[in-house]
């Protein structure tokens, strides 16, 4: 497999910009995940990838060389190697499991089989579904079926466009799990198209957030959870509480008391971005809360606090406990690891 | 989501113009033709008494005809794919088969049925029992369209099943529906073949009058440009009412099969009525067809033994025209089919409706607009096997465009992009994907442009090489001595022809899904 770069890549449908000067760079053997929400332009740039568009700026690159500048070099899909799982498969109505498989081989490896056999065991598929018709299988399976008959031809990188969208939260975890070892006994360099963040934040060496055409932020997982770039992003990534606060040398104070940040450099009034699962329940030097409702999600119980110096507005605590306080307790709070700040937009 | 497609897009759009060109040539040349004649001669014909009989008599039969046919249809339609009617698949066949079934035959068999059927009553009955298969085959498919989940939640609001068909069913087959009626309606108006046997008056019998009288081209071409402004009108018409109607679905809906509601006590009483259908449409060709054979004298007899030398040749014209057709109008139809369903815009629409103009021009006057073009402009094509395949393409280009463009809305475009990311090229796409997935549609497109071309008698009568003869001709040439025994042999093997093609066109059916103009991806 090889490495991906899109350089300065834009692209506008009449009057309308879908995607600005996008930078995106998918080292080899690893899978980014792209997420953003409806709208961002997150399937443009997946179809300037394949090649079905060509971008008005910018150059794409795979393992060096290149497939589309603006300058009209532009080398179709069918000349690109590069792999595709549409949303729901796109499995062929009219061809068996195999069939599918093997479309995109030379004629000679279509006819042996065992490249097929080999795509099929791949994506945990035994000899078993070979002469099944695509309807006959769940739609898990029709995913899986969908990513053996993309690396089956052995691309240079593997594009997922929604891949697990439209299945049930166990099918879709188990499909999780295939995709992912097969893309990794593959070795294949993949982006991984997605709304959802928790599939982007546990599928992808690195995320990248696509909103409104731009790119807001590239980064591992834990980067873009712990230390988004804004809070327009740390909202996006996962729920976030937000105080108002001051900072001076890599501390902060706020209703919640006074937290670590690795932010040294932050002064001033700021805003703290704090996660639910970062408040700890019973701290001794806490602050005092009142607990003024809760939901149950089973492993993890999210409540709904009211701080007693800050009664704005009520924060949520997302705990792991096995006994939880009930609505009307009060109970005394701490937060736990650094937490982010931003400047304050008001300042 | 917008789509840009490169080169194969230009290609496509060239391919389209140049049939729609070919689509509108007829008509242009008959305009001219008419307007040549000066417009005394557009002016004479038109205001003639007898002109005023055909026209009344011409839309009588249409006003009476179409109705007829939206009844059997919906409920034919409704009664195969909608309940547990037994026997489904044997009813949709039987349904549809008189659609395939020369009507110059049907018709001689209606004439020898009783002098009441000639005339008036036996000219809208032909019709209506002959075309209702239109409205059956376009309501059947989009009955399967429908989203089960709006029954549902229809039911779930307290209406009954009679309630659901008429509030919930019936609107969304709205488009079908009208346009089913509306190619009834534009056959009836065109219709030649069947009205001969019955002596019945219209335009169509008149302008063959005309040409075959004095080779007056310019009078024909008067009086046709007549029924064509009717057919105009009636083609805008249903755009009109149809309008931005397009019933589409707003979500993929539930994925599964809807329910068939029991029968009941209804059972028998449908099996009758269904039954007396198939009995009128197929029973009385067929019936009369054994009836000429049985009671037929031996003299009568000895005749149709000796033409059994011309049932071969004539077979073998009859089949290499209706494949050729077919062919062709195939080739002109899947570009269409494609922009039509792929690329949405003025150009797209325009190339589309002007392939559905052959439905306003009678078969009759379609060839002898292009016999006259091919005399005064390519004469090497005048009298050619070429010239006559051609026609018939161009004037059943038209049901080849929407058999096809049904399973050509079917194909996921994600289908044909996986197939490029994997490698393919465009043509090889084209050949592994699209047109494998378009199947059904390809194989109804085929057989429909085959049957017709069967019950084509008047494209034959005036554009067949002198030296040919179809199973069609020989059947008029000996249908019109007193012994119907000896045209009965090429009756019999015509029926056996549209029979088979009715059979492959059905046992196809059953794979066909909606026909939703709901754009993908």
């Amino acid at each position: 497999m090889a490495e991906l770069r899109c350089t300065t890549v834009a692209k506008s449908y009449g009057a309308r910009d879908v995607l600005h000067e996008v930078d995106l760079v998918v080292p080899e053997g690893t899978l980014t995940a792209i997420l953003g929400a409806s709208g961002s332009g997150k399937t443009t740039l997946l179809r300037l990838i394949i090649g079905f568009i060509a971008p008005d700026r910018g150059t794409i690159a795979i393992d060096g060389s290149v497939v589309s500048a603006a300058d009209g070099l532009h080398v179709p899909p069918d000349k690109r190697e590069v792999g595709y799982v549409a949303q729901e498969g796109a499995l062929f109505p009219h061809l068996t499991v195999a069939e599918n498989v093997a479309f995109g081989l030379p004629r000679g490896e279509r006819k042996s089989g065992s490249r097929t056999a080999e795509a099929l065991d791949l994506v945990g598929l035994g000899s078993s579904y070979a002469s099944r018709r695509p309807h006959e299988l769940s739609g898990g399976e029709q995913r899986r079926v969908g990513l053996a008959r993309a690396l089956a031809p052995k691309p240079r990188v593997v594009l997922l466009d929604e891949p697990f969208s439209g299945l049930d939260a166990s099918l879709r975890a188990e499909t999780r799990d295939a995709v992912t070892s097969a893309l990794a006994a593959e070795g294949a360099t993949a982006v991984l198209v997605t709304h959802d963040q928790a599939e982007a934040l546990s599928m992808g060496r690195e995320v990248a957030v696509l909103r409104a055409g731009r790119l807001a932020q590239t980064a591992t997982p834990t980067i873009l959870y712990r230390a988004p770039v804004d809070l327009d992003v740390a909202r996006f990534v996962g729920d976030a509480i937000v105080l108002p606060g001051t900072a001076a040398g890599g501390v902060v104070d706020c209703a919640l008391g006074r937290l670590r940040t690795a932010n040294v450099a932050a002064a001033g009034k700021i805003e703290v971005m704090i996660r639910p699962e970062q408040i700890r329940l019973g701290a001794v030097d806490g602050v005092s809360a009142d607990v003024i409702g809760h939901r149950y999600y089973g492993p993890d119980t999210v409540l709904q606090l009211r701080l007693r110096d800050d009664a704005r507005s009520p924060i949520a605590a997302r705990t792991f406990d096995v006994t939880v306080p009930d609505a009307g307790d009060v109970v005394s709070v701490g937060v736990l690891g650094p937490v982010a700040v931003f400047p304050d937009p008001a300042a | 989501m917008t789509r840009q497609r490169g080169g194969a897009s230009t290609g496509l759009f060239a391919v389209c113009a140049l049939v729609a060109i070919l689509a509108v040539l007829p008509i242009a040349i008959i305009v001219i033709q008419a307007f040549q004649g000066g417009t005394s001669a557009i002016r004479d014909a038109v205001s003639a008494s007898s002109s005023r009989t055909l026209l009344r008599n011409t839309v009588l039969v249409s006003l009476v005809a179409t109705p007829i046919c939206g009844v059997i249809g919906v409920g034919g339609a409704w009664f195969v794919e909608r309940t547990r009617l037994p026997g489904r698949r044997l009813w949709a066949l039987l349904l549809v088969a008189p659609l395939t079934v020369p009507l110059f035959v049907t018709s001689y068999a209606w004439a020898t049925l009783g002098v009441a059927l000639q005339g008036f009553v036996g000219a809208a009955g032909i019709i209506a029992f002959t075309y209702y298969p239109i409205v059956f085959l376009l309501v059947a498919v989009s009955l399967r369209g429908l989203d089960p989940a709006l029954e549902d939640s229809a039911r779930s609001l307290g209406l009954n099943p009679r309630q659901v068909f008429f509030r919930v069913i019936l609107p969304q087959l709205r488009p079908a529906l009208l346009g089913g009626l509306l190619l009834v309606a534009l056959d009836a108006l065109v219709e030649f073949d069947a009205f001969v046997a019955l002596r019945f008056q219209t335009f169509s019998l008149d302008v063959y009058a005309q040409y075959r009288l004095g080779f007056s081209t310019s009078g024909a071409a008067a009086l046709s440009f007549f029924s064509i402004v009717l057919c105009l009108v009636l083609l805008f018409g249903e755009a009109r009412l149809r309008g931005d109607a397009n019933y589409t679905r707003v979500s993929r809906g539930a994925r599964r099969p809807p329910v068939r509601y029991e029968l009941g006590r209804w059972k028998w009483p449908v099996l009758a009525s269904l039954a007396a259908v198939v009995a009128i449409g197929v029973g009385i060709p067929v019936g009369m067809l054994i009836r000429w054979f049985a009671g037929s004298s031996s003299a009568a007899l000895s005749t149709a033994t000796g033409n059994l030398q011309f049932l071969w040749p004539a077979s073998r014209t009859t089949i290499l025209l209706g494949v050729s057709s077919a062919l062709v109008a195939l080739l002109m139809a899947l570009p269409v089919a494609l922009l039509a369903v792929r690329h949405r815009g003025r150009f797209a629409r325009l190339a589309e409706r002007s392939t559905y103009l052959s439905f306003a021009l009678p078969d009759l006057v379609g060839a002898i607009a292009l016999s006259y073009a091919a005399v005064h402009y390519a004469r090497f094509l005048y009298g050619s096997f070429a010239l006559i395949v051609f026609a018939e393409a161009l004037l059943f280009l038209p049901f080849a465009v929407v058999a096809m463009r049904a399973t050509v809305g079917q194909i996921e475009p994600a289908l044909e992009d996986s197939a490029r990311a994997l490698g393919v090229g465009p043509l090889a796409t084209f050949r592994r994907v699209t047109l494998p997935v378009a199947r059904p549609g390809v194989v109804a497109a085929i057989v429909l442009v085959f049957a017709f071309s069967l019950g084509d008698l008047a494209t034959a009568q005036v554009l067949l090489p002198l030296n040919l003869y179809t199973l069609g001709t020989e059947f008029q040439a000996n249908s019109s001595t007193v012994a119907f025994a000896s045209a009965a042999p090429f009756a019999a093997v015509l029926i056996v022809l549209s029979m088979a093609a009715a059979y492959v066109l059905m046992s196809g059916f059953g794979t066909v899904r909606a026909f939703t103009d709901d754009e993908r991806g």
